[in-house]
């Protein structure tokens, strides 16, 4: 007899539907899988049959075959053990097939029976809806997490016993769905963080950076001695940066349930903050490594992508940077698959000054000419270009330590959301949301110079050192530092305070070498 | 691009060899001049001052030397160095900037440049000035041909004014060399605390010469009042000048400032003014230093 069950398998981001078939007929006892399944998945045979016997049902001592179709597809996981169970019951006649034609079923099955979560719930959930399916069966522990979808029926089942008894018509075992939040205001997001801008004491430069590249979602590196605190500020940026929106929230939130990187079953709300250690090697970043495996910068999606020591980083690992920074996004290609993965993230990055690290604290450091040139060269070329905030933190004096912190997250977040949604506004009909994505048509059309920019930004002209991109993201950066103060025209101070982050050394073109 | 410039060797006993140096003991038997002797000859009828100073040098080092040496350029005053890193390359591109007369001499010979990482550097003075050496086209470095190289910068030179360098005798064997053979000994001051200040500390408390700027070193050369440097002619506003001069005592980072009592934001507009105009650079660490 035969018996065909739905489920989904996971490569990268990406969903396929796969058709589990079983066909059982007589002959010597034999329970194969075929269709390109890897070890995960063929160990299932062992996990399905104790599964199904210690369930109170009959394992059929026949001869089954079970082929995932489509067969070129290769199929990872252990999700597909619920599938295959429900399969070889439907085979063998203990259950009935009409049920089992418009249900996906989606776990790893115990061999006492239970169902077990399996990661990437979220996409399957999707997934099933976009199939067309009638519902999605999977563990309790990830039904609020499928619940995210609207107009999809999420059946929860603590055991196969459960889910025999959901196909056979009943109803599945009791949770609350999680609901998505309609967008949220700013009223609501007066939630606590572990980690408050409030801790800060002194650093007013460094902070007004921070709120600066926050706001317009800028690239920013942070520049100063050991200890001053450059790693403490940049762990606070998520707490200012706006809430994930709701279409974000449900991207991030995919993204890290496939991965298994998810520590609720609730919607992600912050923003992802990650922070891979300099050790990192260029799959680990970008992706690649084995099929579907997705690196940090995906991981940061929509988030921020926070690389300490930035000087301690392989340059090869940094050069490959620069293709997420561009275009939002990365396309992996090896020998055997290619997949393009979301990548927008905000990059903060903290560095030594200087290879001793105590450069501008008077004589504490002993860095010759060429150690400073060797360092610099290090860091300039593909990243510099892609950083519009260079803030210089410095060590705070005793009076600063004990003076009132400058801000707290909750202040810098409202002039956060405030500037960014006067960006939204003005570039809603562009395609993108923040100041650092405009691109040369948008900066024409936005910064709205008054006569007094049109003037700084024409001496910065002739002082002839800023390459067209330098001046390209000195207006991004002056553009939201007037976003922040609300005013409409873009003027001679705010190209000021841009000028003062900007990342190049030298203004003035000094012609010899 | 232009033309390779011309080369040419000079014997000790040719009218073209440099008067001074042909008068001091030990001089060179012969040198391999890049740029061609007659260049030299004339380079070196004018008033010539070596500076000299360390290879570690801080940026306030750096940016003052680079002040006097553009200075001294432009009031007709070849300077003279060695190529080095930190404050002799500094002296070699401040006489740059005005297209002044400069000579840097070679511790191998006149076309192999040593540091190899100032070829653009060596390849401009070659081509504006000259590069000199004692040593035959081509010659590798030697060990003792530094110190060799250095009586070679002095022997030129009328005054040898010294900007950073440690108390040590190998740092200060520039102004030794140049008590020996009857240059003028001058020093340029910086902070106390500062290791390389030590030297022309050293240099100044034994009774060198007080230089704080191109004026200084010209009245050491032509008696006081005779040639006026010539003044930097950048106008600004008297709240753009309060600015800079409290950059230039110390108040050298924008939070200094603000916390000197200056409102913040009018600062960040002087500030980039400054800097837009050339009175201000930014140097290493984000703090601002008066350029020289």
């Amino acid at each position: 007899m035969l018996a065909r069950a739905q489920t989904f398998t996971i490569e990268g981001l990406q969903t396929r539907q796969v058709t589990v078939e079983v066909d059982i007929r007589g002959g010597l006892p034999n329970f194969a899988i075929v269709g390109l399944a890897n070890a995960a998945v063929r160990e299932a045979r062992d996990r399905v049959q104790a599964a199904i016997l210690n369930s109170g049902y009959e394992f059929p001592a026949r001869r089954i075959t079970a082929n995932l179709a489509p067969g070129d597809v290769p199929k990872a996981g252990p999700g597909f053990d619920l599938a295959l169970a429900c399969a070889v019951l439907a085979a063998s006649g203990q259950i009935s097939n009409e049920r089992l034609a418009n249900h996906a079923l989606f776990g790893e099955l115990s061999l006492d029976g239970e169902v077990r979560p399996c990661h990437g719930s979220l996409a399957i959930a999707q997934a099933t809806r976009e199939a067309g399916l009638h519902a999605l069966v999977l563990a309790p522990q990830r039904a609020r997490e499928a619940g995210l979808v609207e107009d999809l029926g999420v059946v929860a089942a603590r055991c196969l016993q459960s889910v025999v008894r959901v196909l056979n018509g009943g109803p599945g075992d009791a949770v609350t769905p999680a609901s998505v939040p309609p967008r949220i205001g700013r009223g609501e997001m007066g939630e606590e963080w572990e980690q408050d801008l409030g801790d800060v004491r002194g650093q007013r430069q460094a902070v007004r950076a921070l709120l600066v590249a926050a706001a317009g979602a800028h690239n920013m590196l942070l520049s100063g001695p050991p200890g001053t605190g450059k790693t403490m500020l940049a762990q606070r940026l998520p707490s200012i940066l706006p809430p994930l929106s709701s279409s974000e929230a449900i991207e991030v939130t995919r993204i890290h349930s496939i991965t298994g990187s998810l520590d609720s079953e609730e919607l992600v709300r912050r923003r992802p903050f990650r922070s891979p250690h300099h050790s990192v090697t260029t799959a680990g970043l970008i992706g690649g490594a084995g099929r579907g495996w997705v690196g940090e910068v995906v991981l940061a999606h929509n988030g921020v992508l926070f690389l300490d020591e930035l000087s301690e980083f392989s340059r090869s690992v940094l050069e490959a940077l620069r293709q997420p920074l561009e275009d939002g996004r990365v396309a992996i290609v090896r020998a055997q698959h290619s997949a393009v993965y979301p990548a927008r993230l905000m990059l903060v990055a903290a560095t030594n000054p200087c290879p001793c690290g105590y450069l501008g604290e008077g004589e504490r450091c002993r860095c010759t000419e060429a150690d400073l040139a060797r360092h610099r060269r290090k860091l300039s070329g593909p990243l510099l270009d892609r950083i519009d905030l260079l803030a210089t933190v410095e060590r705070p004096s005793a009076s600063e330590l004990r003076a009132a912190p400058v801000t707290s997250s909750q202040n810098a977040r409202e002039q956060v959301i405030g500037a960014r949604e006067r960006q939204a506004a003005r570039l809603k009909d562009d395609g993108v949301t923040a100041n650092a994505q405009m691109d040369v048509h948008m900066l024409r059309r936005h910064m709205a110079l008054d006569a007094s920019g049109v003037q700084m930004l024409r001496k910065v002209q002739e002082c002839g050192e800023l390459s067209a991109r330098g001046q390209h993201r000195l207006l991004r950066v002056a553009r939201t530092v007037a976003d922040l103060e609300g005013s409409r025209h873009t003027s001679k101070r705010h190209l000021a305070e841009a000028l003062g982050w900007r990342a190049e050394v030298t203004l003035q073109s000094r012609r010899v070498a | 691009m232009s033309a390779e410039p011309s080369r040419g060797e000079l014997c000790r006993h040719d009218p073209c060899f440099p008067a001074a140096l042909a008068q001091m003991r030990g001089a060179p038997r012969v040198l391999y001049v890049v740029g061609g002797p007659e260049r030299l000859e004339r380079l070196l009828s004018q008033p010539a001052v070596a500076i000299v100073g360390s290879r570690k040098a801080t940026d306030y080092g750096m940016e003052t030397t680079r002040g006097l040496a553009r200075g001294l350029a432009a009031s007709g005053v070849t300077v003279l160095g060695a190529l080095a890193d930190g404050i002799a390359a500094a002296a070699h591109l401040g006489a740059l900037e005005v297209d002044g007369p400069t000579v840097t001499v070679m511790p191998g010979g006149a076309d192999v440049c040593s540091p190899a990482s100032r070829r653009a550097l060596h390849k401009r003075i070659g081509d504006v000035g000259c590069v000199v050496s004692e040593q035959p086209w081509g010659r590798g470095i030697r060990r003792w041909s530094h110190l060799a190289r250095t009586r070679i910068v002095v022997g030129m030179a009328q005054m040898v004014i010294v900007v950073e360098a440690e108390e040590h005798p190998t740092a200060l064997a520039p102004a030794r060399l140049a008590e020996v053979l009857g240059r003028a000994v001058a020093a340029v001051p910086g902070r106390v605390s500062s290791p390389v200040s030590q030297g022309p500390h050293a240099l100044l408390a034994a009774g060198a010469r007080l230089i704080r700027g191109p004026q200084d070193a010209l009245d050491a050369l032509y008696g006081v009042g005779v040639k006026q440097a010539p003044a930097k002619k950048i106008p600004l506003t008297p709240s753009l000048r309060e600015v800079l001069a409290q950059v230039g005592s110390g108040h050298d980072t924008l939070a200094k400032l603000a916390a000197a009592g200056n409102d913040a934001e009018e600062t960040i507009v002087a500030l980039a003014e400054l800097e837009l105009t050339g009175a201000l650079v930014r140097g290493d660490g984000g703090r601002y230093l008066p350029r020289g």
